[in-house]
């Protein structure tokens, strides 16, 4: 570690901007947008008991639902409670409320909690009473939004898949005076891993001290995954990325953590480390706050997701960024991020089995399965959860930066197979699993700082470990009573450059 | 006789003692609901929990008796947490105990100007959020324009900047150095109720006695006050076990496990699980079983440590 100084960017501007997006993050604080939305009649007569009550993750949703709430009440004359909330909170209130009766009308899943759980445990209902013409709304959205096992079970709908999953949270942002003055041009020659290393080696050499070539959320330990996986993925070591299908390769229903592809993706992030590219203190920031030193010039380039897009463009409209897609290694082509479905399962809403408003609920998830819904949605909303209707996606007020970035989605972001969709069962499996400890993201940050050697014989250890908490996973479901088979993770006739689509599905 | 048996007074029963006090008694009552929602249901409910193998999604509690226990003790990650844990308040306590005592000392002095101001400042950062210092601290101990590494720098003290969050050998002392800035105010008030107990006569008569100042604090003072050194080291280790914001908010517990101490490994297991693995509600409920056992086991040894310095008080024969 060099010695520091602080020429260029001023300590004062620093403290200012990452204290004031520090708050950011921590809050949830986000401006309010003046929003029009055009909302039709109502589906169904509308008769509120009590208020109508939603909730779930926020971030940017809760942009959105804040404003559109407030409208949606206006106009249907019932009053709305949001409650836009982190994932560990979710994880805890919402199980308790369900038990207790107290559980909002609608409301996004536990994060990790299988649907199928949801809909054998008697928590959720379907939609079909409720939305008139069902088939033909359904219709309204992309092939592969409803998938039995994910969202319909014995021929009912039961959640409403409206944000697209064709996102990944680990893809190129950067500042592009740095990389102009680094020689590179992104944009137009994606960097693979030997330019994405030497572009961060001359952005850090360049600035002599007053930025780094990368930085990450290094705090945030997920990050070390979700990055790692995304880097070999590109180096073409297809892979599930969620719950028990997570770095597994469907075509054999074997693990790869500990490939040439991983073990490289590791390797490539101990040489930025080694050259000095990555920026000093990265173990104390996690993701927004690594994300709001980039407009400050700290660092060129980060992986993260297109989040970021909106956020720098409303906050520093001045900062000049670019965006590429995840490197991958030189000479490489037909390499793909796998999604695990097309429609993000975080998202996707479910009416509350004994919600009080069931048809208000219904309505509004009418709404945002329309095109004009997906179009409002995908205008305040942006490409952080963008509409899963591809027309919406186009039609909306983002930004061309912002529509960049989902055409880029498209073109090196394929959906991947979703064990839960070709036997629900295996949710029993996912209830029992056990991920061992250092998982993937555990095992990359102590190789990164250190504290563990060896890339391949850790990476073998977890395959060993993860093998271990599968098979007993399996078998505590079996004991269950569960029908189920981990022959059930091999998905023969997957071919990673393309979606995973129903009817791959039918013909296994 | 006859007359000496009536004089003993009627023992009422424990029923109509409780009929006669009833009014007392309701006024407790809401403070008894609120202790047994907040404190006694949570208490026996976790050890519950601890006995069975439950995500906390579902209503699906499998009884499993003491695997999870035994589960706990091959688990390394658990010991190691459970280590650091107590060197973290090992270090802490009396590093806050020892700076709180000269800061008290020096803020009793009636002839200090401005005292109350440097009470005052001292206090500070105990009413700060600790998920602000987490973010100052953050920003301060940067090795990346941090003013800390700037001022050691130009100071000449290191040639190079310290990432402080970031190195495993030195994130725990990091963590237990921004520790005691924040609380030691509290344990500074503390040690001033203590001192108001030192009576003012001993002070006139050791100073008429010729005895110097720092003669005065360490033969009179101090021994005056060690029995409150023992219920002040109690709650400071508390304090110390409880430290799960400030950690949570900068390091969560890493890098790679290296400031984990157990209230974050039982955030880990019970909400922040990875890859789209189920928590285990059952699995962490059994750590902190364990572990408030462990410190009740400390607080049993304090109350014995607390007797034997009282015994050694009182005069002998007495």
């Amino acid at each position: 570690m060099k010695r520091i100084t602080s020429a260029g960017m001023s300590r004062r501007s620093f403290l200012v901007g990452s204290t004031a997006l520090g708050a950011v993050a921590l809050s949830g604080i986000v401006p309010s947008l003046a929003q029009e939305f055009s909302i039709a009649e109502p589906i169904a007569p509308l008769e509120a008991d009590g208020p109508f009550r939603w909730i779930d993750s926020g971030d940017q949703k809760a942009v959105f639902y804040k404003a559109f709430f407030k409208k949606y009440g206006e106009d249907r004359g019932i009053e709305v409670v949001y409650d836009g909330l982190p994932w560990n909170e979710i994880n805890t209130v919402l199980p308790l409320g369900v038990r207790n009766n107290t559980a909002q009308d609608a409301f996004c899943l536990p994060l990790n909690l299988p649907p199928a759980f949801a809909v054998k445990e008697g928590w959720v209902q379907p939609l079909d009473d409720y939305i008139p013409d069902l088939a033909a709304w359904k219709e309204g959205f992309p092939a592969g939004a409803f998938l039995e096992g994910i969202n319909e079970f014995d021929g009912k709908t039961y959640g409403l898949p409206y944000t697209s999953a064709r996102v990944t949270s680990a893809h190129v942002l950067f500042n592009r005076q740095y990389m102009q003055d680094a020689g590179f041009d992104p944009e137009t020659t994606p960097l693979d891993w030997d330019t994405f290393r030497e572009s961060a080696r001359k952005i850090t050499e360049n600035s002599k001290g007053r930025a780094y070539g990368l930085i990450m959320g290094g705090a945030q330990v997920n990050r070390w995954a979700d990055i790692t996986r995304t880097l070999a993925q590109m180096a073409g070591r297809a892979c599930g990325d969620t719950s028990i299908g997570t770095g597994i390769d469907f075509r054999t229903g074997e693990l790869v953590f500990d490939s040439d592809e991983f073990v490289g993706a590791v390797e490539l992030l101990l040489a930025l480390n080694a050259d000095g590219s990555i920026f000093p203190g990265i173990m104390g920031l996690n993701a927004p706050q690594a994300r709001a030193l980039v407009p400050q010039g700290a660092a060129g380039m980060i992986l993260q997701g297109p989040w970021n897009i909106p956020q720098w463009e409303r906050e520093n409209p001045d900062f000049d960024f670019g965006i590429a897609p995840p490197p991958a290694p030189a000479g490489t082509t037909g390499t793909y991020v796998i999604a695990g479905s097309l429609a993000s399962s975080a998202n996707t809403m479910f009416i509350n089995a004994k919600a009080k408003n069931p048809q208000i609920a219904a309505d509004v998830f009418h709404y945002l399965g329309t095109e004009q819904g997906q179009t409002d949605w995908g205008n305040v909303v942006g490409p952080s959860d963008p509409p899963i209707f591809p027309a919406a996606q186009a039609n909306s007020t983002m930004s061309e930066r912002s529509k960049a970035a989902l055409a880029m989605f498209q073109d090196v972001i394929r959906i991947g197979p979703n064990p839960f969709a070709r036997n629900p069962a295996l949710s029993e499996v996912a209830k029992a699993y056990v991920e061992p400890t250092p998982s993937l993201a555990q095992t990359v940050q102590g190789l990164f700082t250190g504290q563990a050697s060896g890339i391949k014989e850790q990476l073998t250890t977890l395959k060993s470990a993860t093998n271990t908490a599968l098979d007993a996973a399996f078998k505590a479901a079996k004991d269950g009573g569960a029908d189920v088979s981990r022959d059930e993770l091999v998905f023969a006739n997957w071919q990673p450059e393309r979606d995973y689509v129903g009817a791959d599905y039918k013909a296994l | 006789m006859a007359s000496s048996i009536s004089t003993v007074p009627h023992r009422a029963g424990l029923g109509h003692r409780l009929w006669q006090s009833r009014i007392d008694y309701l006024f407790l009552v809401p403070g008894m609901v609120i202790f047994g929602l907040f404190i006694l249901y949570p208490l026996f409910a976790s050890q519950w929990f601890s006995l069975l193998n439950w995500s906390g999604f579902d209503a699906n509690q499998a009884f499993v008796g003491f695997a999870n226990y035994a589960e706990l003790l091959q688990d390394k990650y658990f010991w190691d947490a459970f280590a650091r844990s107590f060197i973290f308040t090992l270090s802490t306590v009396p590093a806050q105990m020892a700076v709180s005592l000269v800061f008290a000392i020096i803020l009793n002095n009636k002839l200090l100007r401005m005292s109350a101001l440097f009470r005052t400042l001292i206090f500070l950062p105990v009413v700060t959020p600790v998920a602000i210092i987490g973010i100052v601290m953050t920003i301060m101990l940067s090795p990346f324009n941090g003013p800390v590494n700037i001022g050691l720098l130009d100071a000449g003290l290191i040639n190079r900047a310290i990432d402080f969050l970031g190195d495993p050998n030195l994130v725990l002392w990091t963590l237990a150095g921004i520790f005691v800035w924040k609380w030691v105010g509290v344990t500074m008030v503390y040690w001033l109720a203590a001192l108001q107990t030192v009576p003012a006569e001993l002070y006139e008569a050791a100073k008429l006695d010729g005895v110097k100042g720092w003669q005065v604090t360490f033969f009179i003072v101090l021994p005056m006050i060690t029995p409150f050194a023992i219920v002040i080291a109690l709650i400071s280790a508390i304090g110390a076990l409880n430290v799960f914001p400030l950690i949570q908010s900068m390091t969560q517990g890493g890098p790679y496990f290296a400031s984990e101490v157990m209230e974050v490994y039982i955030f880990r297991n019970a909400f922040a699980t990875l890859n789209g693995a189920v928590p285990r509600l059952g699995y962490a409920s059994a750590a902190g079983v364990f572990f408030g056992l462990a410190i009740m086991v400390l607080t049993i040894l304090q109350i014995f440590a607390v007797r034997y310095l009282r015994s050694r008080e009182k005069p002998n024969g007495a």
